[in-house]
């Protein structure tokens, strides 16, 4: 068994030294550092990127409750500005309504005024015709000529008894 | 010397240039070739592969990234926060055994992790450091950790004795286990390699597609022999700091 031959048991054990150390000293000093430096420039990039992502969620959420509150503010307002509308509408249609009512109240009773009036003249002129209408026949029945008083004063104790 | 066709053949170290330092015979043989070629395998890859250092690597850096990981993952699970401190040694261990082993696995190619004196020599440096490693931590303490609490005290005068010969055992198992895998398969794909040519006509397709079977377990087996070797490492500087 080559193995167990101690010829080369010095030659194996000083190039295994010489090569052993020198790959350890140089992954110990130059490639594991590089390696590191990179997997710690990512896992800062990764780090970064996480809290960069967190921050714009935490804004966006702010941006959300944000523009809800101005969602919920506007609502109010427009409910609000209904129900003034609604208000001043209801104030002017009442007030309308009752300048209207009034009008017509005024324009109601001016009419009946009117009408009294008118009655009341008729009322008058049917005299004058009862009296000219008296004096007419009476003067042709009996020839006697009655004064306006005198007819007058007849026809207002005899008025309403001829129906 | 074993004979010409032997499957122990190429387990044969065989000088390239022949130097000698103080009356020692330090020639640089093909082992002291493999060797080099696993140094210089494990150097430029993991250097070439991240010159870039790119936040987004590219797949061969990817590959050094996985390894980092692995070996540091392992320690951090073994050893904790501790652990750190051995990565640099951890790594270059498992990368130096793992591409020995790979690169043994190209034909005509040496494997020195199939040497017994290579891999003792590579325990041994575990062993004396991290029984320094437990004097330095604990200092007299350390020899407690032969002593198991919450066993009947007439156990201890067999239970001690077991535990230092286990305890001294260690760089023999752990450099053994690995030697001999390699020993053991390598033997085999030569065997099976000698039957494809002495077996008549086509019958030698038998163990040949054995071989590319066994090739296949053998490359698997070379991963977890560098992994076993990694995390005994680990497992024994965690005793160093934590004794029981």
């Amino acid at each position: 068994m080559p193995q167990l031959n101690p010829e080369f048991f010095v030659s194996q054990l000083f190039w295994l030294a010489v090569f052993f150390t020198f790959l350890f000293v140089f992954l110990w000093r130059v490639s594991l550092p590089r390696i590191a430096t990179v997997l710690e420039k990512r896992q800062n990039k990764i780090d970064e990127n996480l809290s960069s992502a967190k921050e714009l969620q935490e804004q966006a959420m702010e941006i959300e409750k944000k523009i809800n509150d101005q969602i919920n503010k506007a609502k109010l307002e427009t409910d609000e500005k209904i129900k003034e509308t609604i208000n001043s509408l209801q104030e002017n249609v009442s007030s309308q309504l009752s300048s209207l009512d009034k009008d017509l109240e005024k324009k109601v009773s001016d009419a009946e005024k009117e009408i009294l009036k008118s009655k009341d003249d008729q009322m008058k002129n049917i005299n004058n015709e009862i009296v000219n209408i008296t004096k007419l026949t009476v003067g042709k029945i009996t020839d006697i000529e009655l004064s306006d008083n005198e007819l007058d004063k007849v026809i207002e104790t005899h008025k309403g008894n001829f129906n | 010397m074993a004979a010409k066709d032997s499957p122990l053949k190429q387990f044969e170290i065989d000088p390239i240039s022949n130097i000698e330092l103080g009356g020692y015979n330090i020639s640089f043989t093909n082992s002291s070739f493999a060797m080099l070629i696993t140094v210089l395998v494990i150097t430029l890859f993991l250097t070439l592969t991240v010159s870039t250092r790119s936040i987004i690597p590219s797949r061969m850096q990817l590959i050094s990234e996985l390894m980092y990981n692995f070996i540091a993952q392992l320690l951090s699970d073994t050893v904790g926060d501790n652990g750190k401190r051995y990565f640099p040694f951890v790594f270059s261990l498992f990368m130096f055994v793992l591409i020995g082993n790979m690169v043994g696995m190209i034909p005509y190619q040496f494997t020195f992790t199939s040497h017994i004196i290579v891999t003792f020599a590579l325990a041994a440096v575990v062993f004396i450091g991290v029984t320094i490693l437990g004097f330095i931590n604990h200092g007299i303490k350390f020899f407690t950790f032969f002593y198991i609490p919450g066993v009947p005290f007439y156990m201890h005068p067999l239970l001690i004795p077991i535990e230092v010969i286990s305890y001294l055992s260690r760089p023999i198992s752990l450099s053994v286990r690995l030697f001999a895998n390699m020993l053991a398969g390598h033997t085999l794909l030569k065997v099976f390699a000698g039957f494809v040519v002495s077996m008549p006509f086509f019958t030698g397709v038998f163990p040949l597609a054995f071989i590319v079977a066994l090739t296949g377990l053998e490359i698997l087996i070379a991963f977890l022999q560098a992994y076993v070797f990694a995390i005994l490492t680990c497992l024994y500087i965690n005793d160093a700091y934590h004794l029981h």
